[in-house]
């Protein structure tokens, strides 16, 4: 058999309903009278494992799972890491630098720009930014150890 | 009707002050950008730009946000006629008629017929809103627990029914919402739900963090610089006045498309899609020469382009009269509101007049500042598309990072956008439609409240939402709609998905 696309993303959704129940047996589920906390995510995830089964069941439909393109993982996983970096460096940082060494490191890292070209564009855009939200739109941004 | 036009009068002194004007302009121009821009729809503009506001009054900021909104259907016809690339979802009929007509030469024609087509759209929804939804509100004021749960499984119902991707699809996508919605304290026992000890998630996940994450981040991981697309037509502004026979043609596709739209808008679903896509279907039967649909046929431009901005004011008919989102895109209007301490919902109109009327009027006003916008400042936004993608999406990772952090100032939701930004390139793998989730996210909070003040008040009996008038008619209709449903499933006919789907795969391969 063919392991189709469905087939994962339906197995994904019934052991995801099923972690949600398993996370929910502290939660009481109360009477119909008076339904407690736990009553409605148990009727949501008993669902989602329904749904979640009838998508695998029906998987046929779909493309098969060796025909779903990664190409642009790695591009996903990059900007993914550096941008993970950023924030949690943010409120350590401010938001001047975390951004200016945020926009340089997607540019030089990813997309190999020239280091002063992408120097200057990272510092400029972050600068107007800056100026535009606290000093126009009088909304405080993050700062850091140095004031900014 | 007196006191409508008395109302409107008051809602035009609010929206042309100067300030609400410029916020209206401001609005406008950004939307624009923001549908001219491919991977930027406007779900994620809107969540983004929302900081944007907190230094705003709540009608400035609706403003604002609501031109952003019917502004970026605008700005989608230009990269779908120009480059055929539909910048916004709800564009993609456009890309096939619109380019067509623009490789023959007749790009300003068709930008001027869609931007002409969404402002007659645009318009006739505010006129039809300003009628409908004051006396809408106060039937909404009737509604107790059991309707408003009635009118939420509806809602969900036909967002499955009506939805891009498959019935399965959206459902499991809304089931996740639902959970998702349901993390933090439990309003009505006060118990912890699903938060990990994180004191952060005791008041639930914001719409914003998933919003943006799944919409504005998602479409960046999922978009290599490498493959933006740079061929692009330019128009000649000579030639931006469409001939005497492109109007003829025009005419009777937006007037329908006027009317299918904003009846479709009021429904919930990924409307301003869905109308798109109907009113090309419906042009091309009814029209005398199908056979030059796809080949630049100016009512393939008209019909779709004045559907979708119709739809886009038919959405707030819902969301003004009863505070209830039918689409993503009016949730986060609602969560923008709530900022700003304006509930939403059937007092709406008479506890905050200014905010109502100032609002309806602000779009009579932003519709004609468009038509304006658009056509003269074609040049500029084709400019705005020559930028590389590669130096345009660290800019909006900066400002997805800024918008999520500046509403509650907490870097736990912007963790919660990173985390989001990467099961919404997943779900982009495995074909589902995150909007949905995102739907399901802000109505879990209401849905439980009502379903469990409802059985708490008939003492578990089901019975309470087929025994009253309004709830009844409710589930009746939500009824028919899972029959009709479950024929389409079980017999595997092809509905008007899997058409839509059939024209976005011929686009990609053309």
């Amino acid at each position: 058999m063919t392991l189709r696309a469905d087939h994962v993303a339906g197995a994904f959704f019934v052991g995801f309903g099923l972690l949600v129940l398993a996370l929910s047996t502290d939660l009481p589920t109360g009477s119909l009278s008076l339904p407690g906390s736990g009553f409605l995510p148990k009727i949501v995830a008993f669902l989602t494992i329904f749904f979640g089964a009838v998508l695998a069941l029906r998987a046929g439909e779909s493309r098969p799972f060796a025909a779903v393109s990664w190409d642009d993982v790695k591009h996903a996983a990059m900007v993914i890491g550096i941008t993970a970096a950023a924030v949690a460096l943010f409120e350590k940082l401010g938001f001047l630098t975390t951004n200016i060494l945020l926009i340089f490191a997607l540019l030089v890292a990813i997309e190999r720009r020239r280091l002063l070209p992408a120097a200057a564009f990272s510092i400029g855009v972050v600068a107007v930014t800056y100026v535009l939200f606290v000093y126009v739109l009088k909304t405080p941004l993050q700062t850091g150890p140095l004031g900014f | 009707m007196e006191s409508t036009l008395l109302s409107l009068a008051h809602g035009f002194s609010v929206a042309l002050a100067p300030a609400n004007v410029w916020y209206a302009f401001l609005g406008c121009l950004v939307g624009t950008l923001v549908g001219v821009l491919p991977g930027i729809g406007p779900l994620a503009g809107i969540s983004i730009l929302l900081p944007v506001t907190f230094g705003l009054n709540a009608t400035q900021a609706i403003i604002m946000l609501a031109g952003i909104y019917y502004g970026s259907q605008y700005g989608g016809s230009t990269t779908s006629i120009l480059m055929r690339i539909p910048g916004e979802a709800s564009s993609v009929m456009t890309c096939i008629d619109g380019y067509a007509m623009a490789k023959k030469g007749r790009a300003g024609a068709a930008l001027c017929i869609a931007a002409v087509g969404s402002w007659i759209g645009g318009t006739f929804g505010v006129l039809v809103l300003t009628v409908v939804a004051p006396p809408l509100a106060t039937i909404a004021l009737r509604f107790g627990p059991p309707e408003y749960t009635a009118l939420l499984v509806l809602g969900l119902i036909f967002l499955a029914y009506m939805s891009s991707s498959s019935l399965i699809r959206t459902l499991l996508m809304a089931c996740l919402g639902l959970l998702l919605g349901m993390i933090g304290i439990d309003n009505m026992t006060g118990h912890f739900r699903y938060s990990f000890d994180l004191a952060e998630l005791g008041d639930g996940i914001g719409i914003v963090p998933v919003a943006v994450g799944l919409f504005g981040l998602g479409e960046i991981l999922s978009t290599p610089s490498a493959s933006a697309v740079k061929d692009i037509i330019s128009p000649r502004m000579r030639d931006l006045l469409p001939t005497r026979t492109e109007w003829k043609q025009a005419s009777m596709p937006i007037a329908r498309g006027t009317l299918l739209g904003f009846i479709i808008g009021i429904i919930p679903g990924s409307a301003h899609i869905i109308s798109s896509f109907l009113s090309y279907a419906v042009e091309r039967r009814v029209s005398k020469h199908p056979e030059e649909f796809g080949k630049g046929a100016v009512a393939g431009v008209a019909g779709p382009e004045t559907a979708n901005n119709a739809a886009s004011t038919g959405a707030f008919v819902p969301l003004l009269a009863l505070g209830i989102p039918t689409s993503p895109i009016t949730a986060v209007l609602i969560g923008a509101l709530m900022i700003h301490g304006v509930s939403v919902g059937p007092t709406l109109v008479n506890d905050h007049p200014d905010v109502f009327w100032g609002f309806v009027a602000s779009m009579y006003v932003g519709n004609l500042m468009l038509l304006v916008l658009n056509l003269p400042l074609v040049g500029l936004f084709v400019t705005v598309l020559r930028i590389p993608y590669a130096y345009l999406y660290p800019l909006i990772i900066m400002f997805c990072i800024i918008g999520v952090y500046e509403v509650n100032n907490s870097i736990v939701d912007v963790w919660i956008m990173l985390i989001m930004g990467v099961v919404g390139y997943a779900l982009r793998k495995f074909d589902f439609d995150p909007a949905p989730l995102v739907l399901g996210l802000v109505i879990a909070p209401i849905l439980e409240q009502s379903l469990r003040q409802s059985l708490i008040m008939s003492n578990g009996n089901y019975l309470i939402f087929f025994s009253r008038p309004i709830s009844l008619a409710l589930m009746i209709f939500s009824i028919g709609l899972l029959v009709l449903a479950a024929y389409s499933f079980i017999l595997k006919r092809a509905d008007w998905r899997t058409k839509l789907a059939e024209v976005e795969a011929g686009e990609t391969e053309t």
